[in-house]
């Protein structure tokens, strides 16, 4: 990475976890509904979303990849508007609840409910690249436990039978909401999937940004060039639980995460990749952005009774 | 016009939407090199190259979940589902994202989709080849689903679900593909999603009906017609969203309404009409349903498919039925009138041996007295006719001529002294005067009970009676 993708990194999972760790706090305090937090899987999004172009490839989000959509153009007043699940949201429109983002103007897929129903809709995005010839590529992100659904065999494979621009990036945190890792599949990662499908496969320590986007980056070339799809298993730890309604003392030891995270948490690891006084000041502008966005947003007007039933059909 | 089958128009409509529009491009299992189980694509791979005509894996929720980001991105799939029975594990893409795309995202992302099935029983294909699936997603407001039945339409509505900028189900009845040809208009002729159709006019019920079934209706409708029962058949074309105004404008004139579908019976499309008919008011009796029982499958063995799809059998025996509800409410429940001398169909009464003059005008006044007895009986309703024509029966010598709104039948001295006058068709009553023994004679009255109740025969009698007697006082106070 040169300094000056250093430095976006830095300021990206900076502002990712500013807006997180407001979110969480106005979720607890019943300020808003739903907070689905990211704290730890900042830099596996930072990752793909520098290595892609932006406005051109095009991603189907995982839900904690708020550092991706920052990376690609949402504005933090954005962000909190789709918190604040106001109408004005430009990814869900006050319809669907926080982390279900989507933008046409900024390339990302429209995201649902049901765990990863967007992996094919990411390929028909891919294979349209394929159809029209605009040389844009694809990244589709999901979860671990995601992966386990046939949803996701279907969609790698129809994807490499007919070697689509496409990158498949896995979060693996270890965690299905309270279901550990052992339950959800029986190997230690997921990367070699990739072979029974017949692509390549990149484990990635998903903690650490200059790695993921180095994964990312050689990923989407092959994808641009022709040389079909590929999954990126990304390891990295889930800081909070699952949601703002889930209470993962019930599942987990708080205090061997929080040692865990300690040496794995992606921001503390990207810092040292940037000077500390240009961290500090990154992080105190982050900070005002956050809480600038959060106010702005709370103060936005709620829906109109009256516009439900609009756009049910063109 | 040309005739085509509903397989070639489908097909027809295919080749001519991916000529006109490069956007589109078909996707499923056996579509390319097969050209599709039932043929329905054909050719295209030749025609259009395996770009745009692809060969799937065997993976339906992949199928339509890629379909749904193809038109995300702004090309048009056509995705066939083989079989109507393997849409379920797609339903996830089709009733959780293709139909919500629109509007969770306030119209930011769209999903201008087709996905084709071939649905429907009758061909022993057991319970994974047979289904009807429309009522999962006739469920699922966002999206759209058609159902042509003729060769016409099939080509017509499956251009306008290409072109259409939402998510469309397009279920295509596998026993219509081959079985059923009909003239397909030359060009672009596009049937708009929406609008039914009417398959037959009627007057006196309304059958709403589509698929398959639409033809098994039209037979039943057109058997009955000799019958006096004039059944209107609505081809409704698209499930959902319903034609409302073309079936309440039916059901308006009819006023009785039977709904034949193939799908399980509870909670199926009929459900829904019945409630769209009962909420608007427009019935006079209760509704009907022609639909498979509740059961879990379509069985293969040759009599027990026959045994749960319905025909034109059942579907005759429902309308017969339909036809002879009485409307609640509208059975007469006068109190005992006591200005009826006798509810009775004869009467004896005093006669003249000449007396066909007087029994003609007491007949025109009696008429006048009770209406329905002058009256033509129609499934729509009951005409009481302006003005008496009494057709005569005076005998083998001089029979009634027909035309007439009432019968008199007397065969004078000649005759039986009793005897039961038969209602001619068209009319509601007749009446037979017997032979005259020693100044009396017997009065026997016969009517169309469906227009006529029996108190009403009683006041015939009665107005009759007492005008032949009103009729011959006079001579008998001038004799005086």
């Amino acid at each position: 990475m040169t300094r000056a993708e250093r430095e976006r990194a830095y300021r990206a999972l900076s502002l990712a976890r500013a807006l997180d760790e407001r979110m969480w706090r106005l979720a607890r305090a019943g300020r808003a509904h739903f907070a689905v937090p990211c704290s730890g899987h900042e830099a596996i999004g930072a990752g793909y979303a520098l290595a892609m172009r932006a406005g051109i490839d095009w991603l189907s989000p995982h839900y904690r990849d708020l550092t991706a959509l920052l990376v690609l153009g949402m504005a933090p007043r954005d962000v909190m508007l789709h918190f604040f699940s106001r109408p004005s949201d430009p990814n869900a429109a006050g319809r669907q609840p926080y982390a279900h983002f989507g933008s046409r103007r900024l390339h990302v897929l429209s995201l649902q409910g049901p765990q990863p129903n967007h992996c094919s809709h990411g390929v028909g995005c891919a294979w349209g690249s394929k159809l029209l010839g605009d040389g844009s590529a694809s990244v589709i992100a999901f979860g671990d436990g995601g992966a386990q659904k046939g949803e996701v065999h279907e969609s790698m494979n129809i994807a490499a039978v007919h070697q689509l621009p496409v990158v498949f990036v896995v979060h693996r945190n270890g965690w299905t909401q309270s279901v550990k890792r052992e339950s959800e599949y029986a190997t230690d990662s997921l990367v070699a999937r990739a072979a029974g499908y017949g692509m390549p496969g990149i484990a990635v320590d998903g903690t650490d940004v200059e790695a993921m986007f180095a994964a990312s980056r050689s990923a989407l070339e092959r994808a641009r060039s022709g040389g079909g799809p590929t999954l990126i298993d990304a390891q990295c730890v889930r800081f909070l639980p699952n949601t703002s309604n889930d209470d993962d003392t019930r599942y987990r030891d708080r205090t061997a995460l929080e040692s865990e995270f300690a040496v794995r948490d992606p921001l503390v690891r990207a810092r040292r990749l940037v000077a500390a006084a240009f961290a500090d000041a990154v992080d105190a502008e982050n900070a005002a952005l956050a809480q600038d966005a959060a106010d702005w947003a709370e103060a936005q007007p709620h829906g109109d009774a009256q516009t439900v039933a609009e756009h049910a059909y063109a | 016009m040309r005739e085509l089958s509903v397989i070639e128009a489908v097909r027809e409509a295919l080749f001519e939407e991916m000529a006109r529009d490069p956007r589109v491009l078909l996707l499923g299992e056996d579509v390319a090199t097969l050209g599709g189980v039932f043929r329905a694509s054909e050719g295209l791979l030749e025609r259009f190259g395996p770009e745009r005509v692809i060969d799937m894996p065997m993976a339906e929720t992949g199928i339509a979940g890629v379909a749904v980001g193809l038109a995300m991105r702004g090309l048009r799939p056509v995705a066939e589902i083989q079989f109507a029975d393997f849409i379920h594990a797609a339903m996830d893409h089709l009733v959780g994202e293709a139909a919500k795309m629109r509007w969770r995202t306030a119209g930011d992302w769209t999903c201008p989709m087709v996905i084709r099935t071939a649905y429907g029983g009758g061909f022993r294909g057991g319970p994974y080849h047979s289904q009807s699936v429309e009522a999962f997603y006739t469920h699922a407001p966002g999206i759209k689903v058609v159902a042509p039945s003729t060769p016409a339409d099939a080509k017509g509505l499956l251009l306008a679900a290409i072109r259409d900028p939402d998510p469309v189900l397009v279920l295509e009845h596998k026993r219509t593909y081959r079985l059923i040809r009909g003239p397909v208009p030359d060009g672009d002729v596009v049937v708009p999603i929406g609008s039914a159709a009417i398959a037959r006019p009627g007057n006196d019920i309304t059958v709403l009906s589509y698929g398959m079934m639409l033809h098994e209706s039209l037979a039943a409708a057109n058997a009955l017609a000799g019958e006096g029962i004039d059944v209107e058949v609505v081809d409704l074309r698209t499930l959902l969203p319903l034609d409302r105004t073309t079936i309440l404008r039916s059901l308006a004139k009819t006023r009785r309404l039977c709904v034949v579908h193939e799908d399980t019976l509870t909670m199926g499309l009929g459900a829904e009409l019945c409630a769209l008919a009962a909420e608007a008011g427009v019935l006079e009796v209760p509704p009907v349903r022609v639909a498979m029982p509740d059961l879990p499958g379509i069985p293969v063995d040759d009599v027990l498919e026959d045994a749960v799809l319905p025909n034109r059998a059942t579907i005759r025996a429902a309308l017969v039925r339909l036809a002879g509800a009485v409307p609640a409410g509208s059975a007469r429940r006068r109190a005992y009138d006591a200005s009826i001398p006798q509810a009775s169909s004869v009467v004896e009464i005093a006669l003249p041996e000449e007396h066909t003059r007087a029994a003609l005008d007491a007949l025109v006044v009696a008429c006048r007295a009770v209406p329905a007895c002058n009256a033509s009986f129609a499934w729509s309703g009951i005409v009481n006719h302006a003005q008496v024509v009494v057709d005569c029966d005076f005998g083998p010598a001089a029979p009634a001529r027909g035309g007439g709104t009432i019968t008199l039948i007397d065969y004078g001295r000649e005759g039986a002294d009793l005897a039961i006058p038969f209602v001619r068709p068209g009319q509601t009553a007749a009446l037979r005067i017997g032979a005259v023994r020693d100044g009396r004679a017997f009065v026997a009255c016969s009517v169309d009970h469906r227009a006529v109740d029996g108190a009403d025969v009683g006041r015939f009698l009665a107005a009759f009676t007492t005008e032949l007697e009103r009729a011959r006082a006079p001579e008998t106070v001038h004799a005086g």
